[in-house]
């Protein structure tokens, strides 16, 4: 039988570790990262303002931007992002019903008066909000180019101006009083050692949905591989999304590491060589998984970030005290 | 001279005192099993504070446990695959007895009481024959096994007594596993779970079954409504990131209510109901989900989902007097409000799956 030491780990957190160690984290990555989701949201919002035609060059760099600013943070799901479902409204994803494109064709059909009034628009079902609601206006062939080209124009500055709003939101509460309650524990966060928790699950987020999402559910299986199933496929963003998660969690992993120099350096070799299999993948959309002689090597990226999940499981856990789970692994 | 406990006993034991609680018996008013500091485990009483009332050793890892309906005595169920439930005097936490499953079959985790208590099933595994069945055993006499019934499908885990009628039901999870192999689940593709309602003669009275595209959706675990709704919660077994519901109400003959479908958070659960009970007044209905950290509170008459409270590991879930009692892997015993989480306890255990309810 195994002899768990948990009670006294939990108690027992970090002596050795850097008393700045939150305010690194949170003024290097945390608080710039919110910064510019909500800075270039207001730059999608502008952009959508100006020229809303799907092909506009403008309009899709700022959806771009500001997309990619919402994957670099988006590993934080805790507090600000889960206030009013505000991270299921700026990313409904995995959509295996297809709720999106449901809703969308809907509104379009019955051109919704509500579209022009933000506060209306964020009432509407989450699967009509957000980064991939606006993927398919922009490059889905079917919705791109349903109904009328008003109506549409009305949905993407709507959808735009709403994930401005989200953006704002969170990053007001973080800059606000967020930050500040894992700067000073007492109050949400009872000790330091729960904030190390916190962020600890947050890196362990991010590393599951890339692993396990982004590339899980288009691999699917050997027999029955799932390429459509790729992350915001449609305007080619699947593989791009897997190197920004890993590039934002590789700073908050090595932070968290500490002044444990073993362990920074098998998360430096291990996201380097994560990093790497990404650069050198060249399939954009992970469509080589239908095909035995590409899909290994989005199996063996997979693998590469399922032993970061073993390095932080094994390790960097323990370190911040981190209990390993009793009924979460139990599955009864 | 009689004294209040032994006065009260008899009571119960004649069925004469309905309203007289078992915490009068210096019974505890919650069990669960758990796993101590160093690794052996037991099945503890609590008190309504979350306090230690005994500890009870158990030969390996308990799942769930139930209470006889008069006499202050418990059966504390082997997680599956169980090889063990033992019977115990919830006043002193002593072992009264041990049953073993009959050969070919061991126990699921779960069991219940008839009403007058003189029987108890149990789920169980006839894996030799891959059928799910339902053991009888007698109390009236030691415990003596008497024979068993078909579950009416594979892996039968939890079952409950019948509000609206006499009898059982049983929630079959529908995955199809052999000691052989462990845990390991043999028939992902295939699985079909369902609620099926049966007689104490094991009668299928009726079946329900969820739509195909949820045949990966494993019912495992149940709580009753004192309407007879039965509030159930399931497991998925398909693949991650699918958009399912954990949560679903069933009144026998209308068909079976799935609830916050719409509502993202139900992703939180991470696929994995853990517990789930009705509040008091029955108007809402709670979930856990070690697996999500974290409880889901739902409208009964709505669907919609009202709550969620974070906490890691959580698993352990009963009703309390002011709302529910939540237990997690780290030891702690904490009680849900409407405002939030509000600690109770926090011990050196690793608190298992279930909390139950005693009183």
């Amino acid at each position: 039988m195994r002899s768990i030491a948990f009670a006294l780990s939990l108690t027992l957190a970090p002596l050795h570790a850097q008393a700045d160690m939150i305010d690194d984290i949170l003024n290097q990555q945390i608080l710039p990262g919110m910064d510019e989701l909500a800075f270039t949201s207001d730059l999608l919002a502008e952009a959508a303002k100006s020229d809303c035609h799907p092909d506009s060059g403008s309009l899709r760099g700022a959806y771009s931007d500001a997309f990619d600013a919402w994957i670099s943070v988006s590993h934080l799901r805790f507090g600000p992002t889960e206030t009013n479902n505000r991270a299921f409204a700026l990313a409904f994803w995995p959509d295996s019903r297809s709720k999106i494109p449901k809703v969308l064709a809907k509104i379009i059909q019955d051109d919704a008066p509500e579209l022009d009034q933000p506060s209306q628009f964020a009432t509407y079902s989450i699967a009509a909000r957000g980064f991939h609601a606006m993927e398919f206006l922009l490059y889905d062939g079917g919705i791109s180019l349903a109904g009328s080209p008003d109506t549409r124009c009305r949905l993407i500055r709507a959808i735009a101006t709403d994930i401005n709003n989200t953006s704002h939101a969170i990053n007001f509460e973080w800059q606000d009083s967020y930050a500040a309650q894992l700067r000073t524990p007492g109050d949400r966060y009872q000790t330091e050692a729960e904030v190390k928790q916190e962020l600890y699950k947050a890196l362990n987020t991010g590393l599951q949905v890339t692993a396990d999402m982004r590339l899980g559910r288009p691999l699917g299986t050997f027999d029955h591989p799932r390429p459509k199933r790729a992350e915001a496929r449609r305007s080619g963003r699947s593989l791009h999304h897997v190197t920004l998660s890993l590039q934002a969690l590789q700073p908050l992993a090595l932070a968290l590491s500490g002044d444990d120099a073993e362990l920074v350096e098998e998360f430096e070799n291990g996201f380097s060589k994560a990093l790497n299999t990404a650069a050198q993948l060249d399939d954009p959309v992970f469509a080589g998984v239908a095909d035995p002689s590409s899909r290994f090597r989005v199996e063996s990226l997979q693998q590469q970030i399922n032993d970061l999940r073993t390095i932080a499981d094994t390790k960097l856990g323990p370190s911040l005290g981190v209990d390993p789970g009793f009924n979460s692994l139990d599955g009864d | 001279m009689t004294s209040r406990r032994g006065f009260l006993a008899g009571l119960l034991a004649s069925g004469l005192a309905p309203q007289a609680s078992w915490a009068d018996l210096g019974c505890p008013a919650y069990l669960s099993a758990a796993m101590q500091t160093d690794g052996t485990h037991i099945l503890a009483g609590l008190s309504a504070e979350g306090d230690l009332h005994f500890r009870c050793p158990l030969p390996d890892r308990g799942h769930a446990a139930s209470a006889h309906p008069s006499r202050p005595e418990v059966v504390a169920f082997a997680r599956r695959p169980g090889l063990f439930a033992d019977v115990i005097d919830c006043r002193t936490g002593n072992r009264i007895s041990r049953l073993e499953p009959s050969d070919g079959h061991h126990f699921y985790g779960h069991g219940c009481f008839a009403p007058d208590g003189s029987r108890l099933y149990t789920t169980e595994n006839d894996y030799e024959n891959t059928r799910g069945v339902v053991g009888v055993w007698d109390t009236t006499n030691g415990y003596q096994r008497i024979g068993s019934f078909a579950s009416g499908g594979i892996g039968p885990h939890e079952l409950l007594l019948r509000r609206a009628a006499s009898g059982l039901v049983v929630a079959n999870g529908g995955i199809q596993t052999h000691p052989n192999s462990g845990r390991k689940k043999l028939n992902l593709d295939t699985m079909r779970p369902n609620l099926s309602y049966l007689s104490f003669d094991g009668a299928v009275e009726a079946q329900e079954q969820l739509p195909n595209d949820l045949h990966q959706n494993s019912i495992r675990h149940m709580a009753m409504h004192q309407n007879g709704t039965v509030g159930f919660a399931m497991q998925w077994q398909g693949e991650p990131g699918a958009d399912v519901p954990i949560v679903g109400l069933h009144r026998l003959g209308a068909a079976p209510r799935l609830l916050a479908e719409d509502d993202p958070r139900v992703r939180n659960l991470n696929g994995y109901g853990g517990s789930i009970c009705f509040s008091a007044d029955g108007t809402s209905i709670a979930v856990t989900s070690p697996r999500g950290g974290v409880v889901q509170v739902m409208d009964v008459l709505t669907g919609a989902l009202q709550h969620e409270h974070r906490l890691d590991d959580v698993c352990g879930l009963a009703t309390s007097a002011s709302g529910f009692i939540a237990s997690s892997g780290s030891g702690r015993i904490v009680s849900l409000h409407q405002s939030g989480i509000e600690p109770l306890s926090q011990l050196d255990l690793r608190w298992d799956n279930h909390l139950i309810r005693l009183t």
